[in-house]
């Protein structure tokens, strides 16, 4: 089994974190010890019940291969009832113990200790929010270690489900409902790793890339990292604001809007600006034009006013060509957010199509994103 | 006609009247009400099916090879309209209909010692529902597509841009009415059209896996119809049923539609089962062990089937209250499951084993069949379910039961009856290789996707990380070993069509009474009423080389054994 496992660890390229046997990923939470103790007694029941199976195939099919030339022999047993009954039994009595264990140990998945320190997940397609207790927000998950952590979750479009495999932890996100889901780690993630996150309930075009990292910090880091994400924003100057913010709020925009001008599920950034204040213009799928919606004394006065818009509301108008895909980051941005997406679209020609900033910048009081 | 006439040798040129001669023409068969032919259409149907199925199957297979895209072209849309049209194309136009109403349209009124099915105008009717139904299901491709996985799970269903969600819903809500009148017709025949001396526990085991199944079929599939229509109803005319978005509740579709889903997974396994018993016994010719236990175990599968829907659900939101419920009554399903691959190995003890294409896709299943239940411990556990579901362990799991179980004994099954059904023999060698190429292209494929899924992969992704990617080479290369092998019976079965041996009434010394008529069975099945014994009492059969088959040999009667006779026939 230890070559096996060795086998198996190595292939597995590019993770080379320790933990990993052949069956299950690293055990890096409370409630992995026991769902892995389970996970291994089942497999030693399933074990012993195929190779037993497989063995006695074996041996009958080759002691009762048919003889050439020989009558048939019919002194089998057509029926044994204290044997049949026995095999009934047998499972029922192991699949009863099973159950038992399992239903025990999930209790535990299902209780959410009182002192647990909450976080809020957002899910929508296709990306996670996750808001602090302080009010700070971030892309990845970060937890502190040594204290049972709980997720309040919800969905703001369709279903989709949290699942951090080194923790053994899922639970869907229901729109319309809260689910929790909790954990405690008690090591701290080392430097330039981190733990899945996965959907796992699939929910479209961007199910697959809805994957984050989940780092473990210990409570003094873990604070700290807290205070400065959730003053990152403000503590930008405003002149500043789209060359810093702009690109890093973009991150969570370009699954669906790209800045080469492709197109992708939502139209590409690049030339918005000059479609939306007049110098081209485009279609909505309701037949209206940009500039009759856009200008003075139209629905929009300003530009800023239509894309301030299309952040909060995105489905009043939609662009001809493209679905009501997108949802509204209403509570998400606030309004130096949206102040620093507008600048970052007006000055598009300063970003290359991945969004970095191709002038020479000053050195930041940037905040460590570990 | 009805019994083997040992002094007419067959062959083509003196070969009698049978169900394939006895009217000729298109109209003959778009028209027939004969049961032999509506399940043949039905075999052919779902072999196409079956192609197109696999087809998608290999296109996903390709396309997981790298991370990312591998097929030039293939976006995480293409991607997710493969994988649907894959489990959709699988699940209702292949796995459901291909036992019952494929195998068991052509097997079962035979076995019976029936003319027909009890209403054969019906039964032509429910074949031309399939049809349209799958017409429906695969004109969705021309108006879009859907890409919403075969479980339509909503919101998601209800609010995806692809175009072909309500031409895909309305295919699969008529090839329901497909498999309500199917199942419907088969009760009545089983209850009503018995001839005299076929008691209830008379009847070959895989009769009774068809009557539970019809059972399931006609209680479970209005619930998926109904479901269907919600669906429908509320994305064509928003009218909040599901969406919580318009005040319905999404978790109740789950609850809906697993309500069928899952006694559907018995749809496709029981009548697999029905076949491994027939397999098992007459290719061992050894009397079958245990029959009882075998019989009532299709019965409590069948009830139990109804009771576990909820296991789909443990991370979705349900109440752990109910989660605990459906956790412990989804273990009682292992017990028949036990019981009959116990009795099936004991049937081996003492038997006269021979090791040809039926038997081995039969051993196939056993030791498949062992895997897939089994690694349902896993999941129905309430806590290792949560880090497994929605992963591929699942995948595999259910692959192991539905393709590794279902497909493989349905495949068993239709070389076991080729040769009553086509008249033909196939090249057994060429079988026996082919059945070992897909018995290792299978474990390849689905083995690896066991480690994928617990090393924490989830299902129904385009993307994923490099970490994962040699489980999915690996198991790629699997499914090609898989497909070459099912590529090579194909071969072998067209080719038997045209150059194949002609099959004698009884190649395989089967005792039940669809080896009493000839291969191809006369138009009218039976011209008397045949004569009912035990069905797996094989003392009175000897192999006869004049027929190169075997026959009835009234000197070896059974009633002369004192085992036999003993037991008076159960």
């Amino acid at each position: 089994m230890n070559i096996a496992t060795t086998i198996f660890s190595n292939l597995l390229a590019g993770d080379t974190r320790e933990g990993r046997t052949l069956w299950l990923p690293p055990q890096d939470s409370n409630l992995a010890v026991n769902s892995d103790l389970m996970f291994w007694w089942i497999n030693v029941v399933c074990y012993f019940f195929f190779i037993g199976i497989v063995i006695a195939l074996v041996i009958l099919v080759v002691k009762y291969r048919m003889k050439k030339d020989r009558p048939f022999r019919t002194d089998g047993p057509l029926h044994h009832l204290p044997l049949e009954t026995t095999w009934a039994v047998v499972p029922l009595f192991i699949v009863i113990f099973i159950f038992y264990f399992g239903f025990r140990d999930y209790l535990n998945f299902m209780t959410p200790p009182k002192n647990s320190y909450e976080i809020a997940v957002t899910a929508q397609k296709w990306g996670w929010l996750f808001k602090y207790p302080n009010g700070a927000t971030s892309d990845d998950l970060y937890v502190p270690t040594g204290r049972p952590v709980k997720l309040s979750m919800r969905s703001s479009d369709v279903l989709h489900s949290c699942y951090i495999p080194d923790f053994r932890v899922k639970k869907d996100l229901v729109p319309g409902r809260y689910s929790y889901l909790w954990f405690q780690t008690d090591d701290v993630t080392p430097e330039g790793s981190g733990h899945n996150l996965f959907c796992s309930e699939y929910c479209g075009t961007g199910h697959s890339n809805m994957n984050r990292k989940v780092y473990a910090l210990a409570q003094p880091e873990f604070d700290a990292w807290l205070t400065a994400q959730s003053q990152w924003l403000d503590k930008i100057p405003e002149e500043e604001l789209y060359f810093r913010a702009g690109p890093k709020l973009y991150a969570r925009c370009m699954q669906c809007h790209s800045l080469d001008g492709t197109k992708g599920i939502g139209p590409s950034w690049k030339n918005l600006w000059a479609r939306v204040s007049g110098a081209e213009d485009g279609k909505f799928v309701d037949g209206t034009s940009y500039q009759s919606q856009i200008g003075a004394g139209k629905q929009y006065q300003t530009p800023e006013d239509y894309i301030r818009a299309s952040i909060l509301n995105p489905g009043e108008h939609v662009v001809a060509g493209y679905a009501n895909a997108m949802p509204s980051f209403k509570g998400q941005l606030n309004d130096k957010g949206i102040d620093a997406i507008i600048g970052f679209l007006k000055h598009m020609d300063e970003f290359d199509t991945k969004g970095k900033y191709l002038k020479e910048t000053a050195p930041s009081p940037k905040v460590s994103m570990k | 006609m009805t019994t083997i006439n040992l002094s007419q040798p067959l062959d083509t040129a003196t070969r009698p009247d049978n169900y394939l001669t006895h009217t000729r023409g298109f109209m003959s068969w778009a028209f027939t009400l004969d049961h032999k032919r509506i399940g043949v259409m039905y075999m052919v149907s779902v072999l196409i099916s079956f192609f197109v199925g696999g087809v998608f199957a290999l296109l996903v297979r390709t396309e997981l090879l790298t991370p990312g895209q591998t097929i030039p072209g293939v976006t995480a849309d293409v991607y997710n309209h493969f994988f649907t049209l894959h489990g959709a194309i699988m699940v209702f136009l292949v796995i459901i209909p291909s036992i019952p109403a494929a195998l068991g349209n052509f097997i079962m009124p035979i076995m019976l010692g029936a003319k027909d099915v009890a209403f054969p105008r019906l039964n032509l009717f429910s074949y031309y529902l399939w049809l349209f139904g799958a017409l429906f299901t695969v004109s969705s491709l021309l108006l879009g597509g859907f890409d919403t996985g075969w479980t339509f799970y909503t919101p998601y269903s209800t609010t995806t841009p692809a175009g072909g969600v309500i031409p895909a819903l309305t295919g699969v809500f008529i090839l329901g009415f497909s498999s309500i009148f199917t199942g419907l017709n088969f009760i009545v025949t089983v209850h009503k059209l018995r001839p005299p001396g076929m008691t209830w526990f008379r009847m070959p085991l895989f009769l009774w896996a068809i009557y539970a199944t019809a059972i399931i079929q006609v209680l479970a599939t209005p619930v998926l119809g109904i479901t269907l229509l919600l669906l429908i109803v509320e994305r064509a005319f928003n009218i909040g049923i599901f969406d919580p978005s318009m005040g319905g509740d999404p978790v109740l579709y789950q609850h809906f539609f697993w309500f069928y889903s899952h006694p559907a997974v018995y749809i496709m396994i029981l009548p697999a089962m029905g076949i491994i018993s027939e397999l098992i016994s007459v290719h061992a010719h050894r009397h079958i062990f245990g029959y009882k236990f075998i019989a009532l175990s299709s019965i409590a599968i069948a009830i139990f089937s109804f009771l576990v829907w909820g296991h789909h659900m443990f991370t979705s939101g349900q109440s752990p209250l109910l989660n605990t419920l459906f956790s412990l009554i989804s273990f009682s399903v292992a017990i028949p499951s036990a019981v009959k691959v116990f009795n099936w190995m004991s049937t081996l003890y003492k038997g006269n084993i021979v090791l040809n294409t039926p038997m081995l896709y039969a051993l196939s299943f056993l030791v498949l069949f062992t895997i897939g239940g089994l690694t349902g411990i896993h999941l129905a556990t309430l806590n290792t379910d949560v880090h497994l579901h929605d992963t591929y362990f699942v995948v595999a799991h259910f692959h192991y039961v539905m393709m590794g179980s279902a497909l493989i004994g349905m495949i068993g099954g239709l070389h076991h009856w080729w040769p009553k059904m086509t008249g033909r023999m196939y090249n057994e060698n060429l079988g026996r290789i082919a059945c070992i190429i897909v018995f290792i292209g299978f474990n390849v494929t689905f083995f690896t996707q066991f480690f994928l899924g617990s090393q924490g992969m989830p299902r129904r992704y385009y993307d994923y990380l490099p970490e994962y990617q040699i489980y999915h080479v690996i198991s790629t290369i699997g499914s090609y070993i898989m497909a070459s092998g099912f590529l090579l019976t194909a071969y072998y079965l067209l080719a038997s069509l045209f150059g194949g041996r002609i099959a004698p009434a009884n190649p395989w010394g089967g005792r039940s009474l669809e080896w009493q008529c000839a291969s191809p069975p006369p138009f009218d099945n039976f011209a008397t009423q045949p004569r009912v014994g035990d069905c797996y009492d094989f003392t009175a059969i000897r192999w006869d080389e004049k027929e190169q088959g075997y026959v009835t040999d009234p000197a070896l009667d059974s009633t002369k054994n004192s085992q036999f006779a003993a037991k008076n026939l159960h």
